[in-house]
């Protein structure tokens, strides 16, 4: 009698076939547009992002910002390619229907009757549109469902004094917002590809919204609002005065497509005096956060995450091990941020 | 089939028969009563109103709320009646052949 020898366990081998790159709709949130300063009063472009095309628009007066979908409901017309803004609205070019920020119809030139359902209803769909930390900052629900959070203060960014720094980021990664916050709580890969001296402690609360991520005892503590938002404070003894100092590293990321992300970030230091030591310690972590800083051997994502992001596939069942990090639970929460919106169902 | 006895406008009455299961919109639209019927059942436009008979306007299904609100955006331009009703919510039917309509003004 032969025994049966083992069989081989195909998945393993072959699930790669299948596998996507981000097998995920774009998730909910408060997504970063762009800086205010970039849209003037009166202002109309046409801007990519969530998986679509959106007219974004400041009225006359500058204090409205106004993200629509580009198809006029009366007859398909693209506002974005002729259109105007009016006052506090924008106008189609095709007959002129004009509509809020909140894509409310507010004129039809011609009609002796406005359609009913304009005065109970939007029938444009805008993204609620906010203006915060000097960006443009509008809600993405695949549904139209009001927002679910409002965006946190972040003294770093809105506290007019007491904080400084200029520096801004912006990359573009071929992956999804989930695959690249995963890195978070992958702690091993901080020694492998960032060498790093070893693979740090990690912890993940989760609440709500938020995820507070606290790497080496407090060295990283990231504070993460939805998919948009992350505010990582880094905080490191500087050998020279023995104090510890907190460099600010905020980043908040775009889905422009469901598998492509912009991600943006601003660098903000406390204001120390010109000269200082304090001050030189600072930009020396800033400069280590967005790349290798001089003398430095490990590395920042900018130099060597984005090799992995934008050539992954993303692993449903990851075959992990001892001492990789919390990543199971980081997925459970994440999904709460996936809505199926099957328009067949509408 | 359903017979639809008509008002026209100018008062004269004319009798036209069409296909169970259509809205009385279109039927009225295609037999060139000068009714619009422009938005094609959405209940936004307003311009396929008619006043139903008495007898004949107790056998309809009662107005949904978006006909109701098309009815009242009008009012202020035309003549709304207990009796009005949006054309393209009627779905003809053999039962209701014989029902006497009246075409209201123009919005």
């Amino acid at each position: 009698m032969t025994s049966n020898p083992t069989p081989i366990n195909l998945k393993m081998l072959l699930e790669s076939q299948t596998l996507k790159r981000a097998p995920f709709p774009v998730p909910v949130g408060w997504y970063f547009i762009d800086y205010s300063e970039n849209l003037k009063a009166g202002e109309l472009r046409n801007i990519s992002v969530f998986d679509q095309e959106w007219v974004l628009f400041r009225s006359e007066s500058g204090d409205k910002v106004g993200v629509t979908d580009p198809y006029c409901p009366h007859l398909g017309a693209h506002i974005g390619h002729g259109g105007k803004v009016c006052g506090d609205n924008v106008r189609c070019p095709f007959h002129h229907w004009e509509y809020d920020t909140d894509g409310m119809c507010k004129a039809i030139p011609y009609a002796k009757v406005m359609p009913p359902i304009t005065k109970k209803q939007a029938i444009l769909r805008t993204l609620p549109t906010v203006e915060k930390y000097g960006m443009i900052w509008s809600w993405f629900h695949p549904l139209c469902e009001a927002p679910h959070w409002e965006m946190p203060y972040i003294p770093e960014i809105e506290d007019a004094t007491g904080y400084t720094g200029s520096r801004r980021g912006s990359w573009t990664a071929n992956t999804c917002i989930q695959e690249i916050a995963e890195n978070g709580v992958d702690v091993a890969h901080l020694k492998f590809l960032h060498n790093a001296p070893g693979i740090p402690p990690v912890s993940a609360a989760y609440d709500g919204n938020q995820m507070r991520l606290d790497i080496g005892n407090g060295y990283i503590v990231g504070d993460m609002f939805g998919p948009g938002l992350n505010v990582m404070r880094f905080n490191q003894k500087d050998p020279v005065t023995e104090k510890v100092i907190t460099a600010t590293m905020i980043s908040y990321s775009v889905p422009v497509t469901h598998d492509t992300t912009q991600m943006n970030m601003s660098f903000r230091h406390v204001d120390y005096a010109e000269g200082s030591p304090e001050l030189a310690f600072t930009k020396k972590q800033i400069d280590h956060m967005i790349g290798a800083a001089e003398g430095e051997e490990s590395a920042g994502f900018e130099s060597v995450d984005f090799i992995v992001w934008n050539n992954k596939r993303y692993r449903p069942n990851p075959l992990l091990c001892d001492g990789d990090g919390p990543i199971f639970p980081f997925r459970n929460w994440f999904k709460r941020f996936y809505v199926d919106a099957d328009l067949s169902k509408i | 089939m359903a017979e639809i006895r008509v008002t026209e406008r100018n008062g004269e009455a004319r009798t036209i028969s069409a296909d169970s299961g259509r809205p009385l919109m279109e039927a009225l639209r295609d037999a060139n009563f000068n009714l619009q019927g422009t938005c094609g059942g959405a209940m936004s436009c307003g311009t396929c109103h008619v006043y139903i008979k008495q007898d004949w306007n107790d056998k309809l299904p009662a107005k949904s709320e978006d006909e109701q609100m098309m009815l009242e955006a009008i009012a202020d331009l035309v003549e709304v009646r207990p009796t009005s009703r949006l054309s393209c919510q009627i779905e003809l039917s053999d039962a209701l052949s014989g029902i006497e309509v009246e075409i209201a003004p123009e919005v």
